[in-house]
């Protein structure tokens, strides 16, 4: 019985070890394309904040990694989840979107923030304190539901 | 510190199991059922006595740009299933109205409405995928068919269409901010309230 465990334990650290070696390509664009949100809707300070903390990093060619990051199995949850995320929705590109499309992704963030589906559970977790405040969630529901009016 | 790395952990091994099980959508359903959707409205639960709700009423102005019915029709079977509060039903009918518009080509359009029908096409697509994608929650099914209905009310608006069609609204869908669909039916049978208030709403627009 200890024997198994011993192997066991053997061999999860090796394995643990040879994740290491996966590549990771990182999700990095310094230069704020011309297609951003930000340049397509003129966006206050306060939300364009919120969104950049809480959304841009799965949502945008911009991922703000943290220091864990470059552990895997983290890094290819990571990838994945920047990967889905960013075909739903990518800020970095939404004013490459016909005005439609633009005008369900308004609705449906609206309705993700509104019902807590976003940010993620994961991601609130795993960066700590990520979660949108009461205020927060009135705030920016406010300001894209002007928008929506336009 | 230690007791963060393990609940970290622990976090993690959940994510990874919960991406392993998301990676199998399964597709079984085909387009192979397709054409037998055109029968869709005979097993309707009302009696009305009206005489040609269903037939193809040619009472379109306009020229035809396209064939809408197979579309129609799907989109149909949706509406149908949320409104007996029928989610995977919905997702299913979802799947079958996606191919039908990935295989939607107009005709005679201009190159201005080929733009358009394009847009619109990409938006319903999208939200028909999400309907189809989220039989676990109605809600969510619920809010794409908001703007699908205005995509497939946009599409008639353009294309035309041969049956007679009616746009309803009812003032509480969309969390009480209102929204339209689009049936062939004269009676309201509301695919946002469900079971709860099937009779909410009332006809907007006769589109024929």
């Amino acid at each position: 019985m200890k024997r198994i465990h011993k192997r066991f334990l053997i061999f999860g650290s090796i394995a643990l070890v040879g994740i290491q070696f996966i590549p990771a390509d990182a999700n990095k664009q310094v230069v704020i394309p011309d297609s951003d949100f930000r340049h397509e809707y003129d966006v206050p300070n306060n939300v364009m904040n919120i969104l950049e903390s809480f959304c841009y990093d799965c949502h945008s060619n911009n991922t703000n990694y943290p220091w864990y990051s470059h552990i895997q199995p983290i890094r290819l949850m990571m990838d994945h989840h920047i990967e889905e995320g960013k075909e739903e929705l990518n800020f970095s590109e939404l004013g490459n979107y016909s005005k439609r499309r633009q005008k369900n992704k308004l609705k449906a963030i609206i309705n993700q923030i509104k019902d807590d589906e976003m940010p993620l559970s994961s991601y609130t977790l795993i960066h700590s304190n990520a979660k949108l405040s009461e205020g927060e969630k009135k705030e920016i529901v406010k300001w894209f539901k002007t928008k929506l009016k336009d | 510190m230690k007791k963060i790395n393990l609940k970290f952990m622990v976090a993690l091994i959940g994510g990874s199991l919960i991406i392993a099980s998301c990676g199998n959508n399964s597709n079984s359903e085909n387009d192979a059922h397709n054409h037998e959707l055109g029968m869709e409205h005979d097993h309707s639960n009302h009696e009305h006595g009206s005489t040609d709700e269903s037939r193809n009423v040619s009472a379109n102005t306009g020229e035809l740009k396209g064939d809408l019915s197979v579309v129609l029709s799907n989109y149909f079977a949706v509406n149908e299933n949320l409104v007996q509060d029928n989610a995977s039903g919905a997702a299913k009918a979802s799947e079958k109205l996606m191919i039908s518009l990935k295989q939607f080509k107009g005709s005679g359009l201009s190159e201005e409405e080929q733009k358009e029908v394009n847009e619109i096409l990409e938006s319903a697509i999208e939200n028909a995928e999400h309907i189809s994608e989220n039989a676990g929650e109605m809600s969510h099914q619920r809010e794409h068919l908001v703007s699908l209905s205005t995509d497939v009310k946009d599409l008639i608006a353009i294309i035309g269409s041969s049956q007679k069609l009616y746009e309803d609204y009812c003032s509480m869908a969309n969390n009480n901010e209102g929204a339209i669909w689009i049936s062939n039916k004269e009676i309201i049978s509301n695919p946002y309230m469900g079971t709860k208030m099937p009779k909410c709403g009332n006809v907007n627009r006769v589109i024929e």
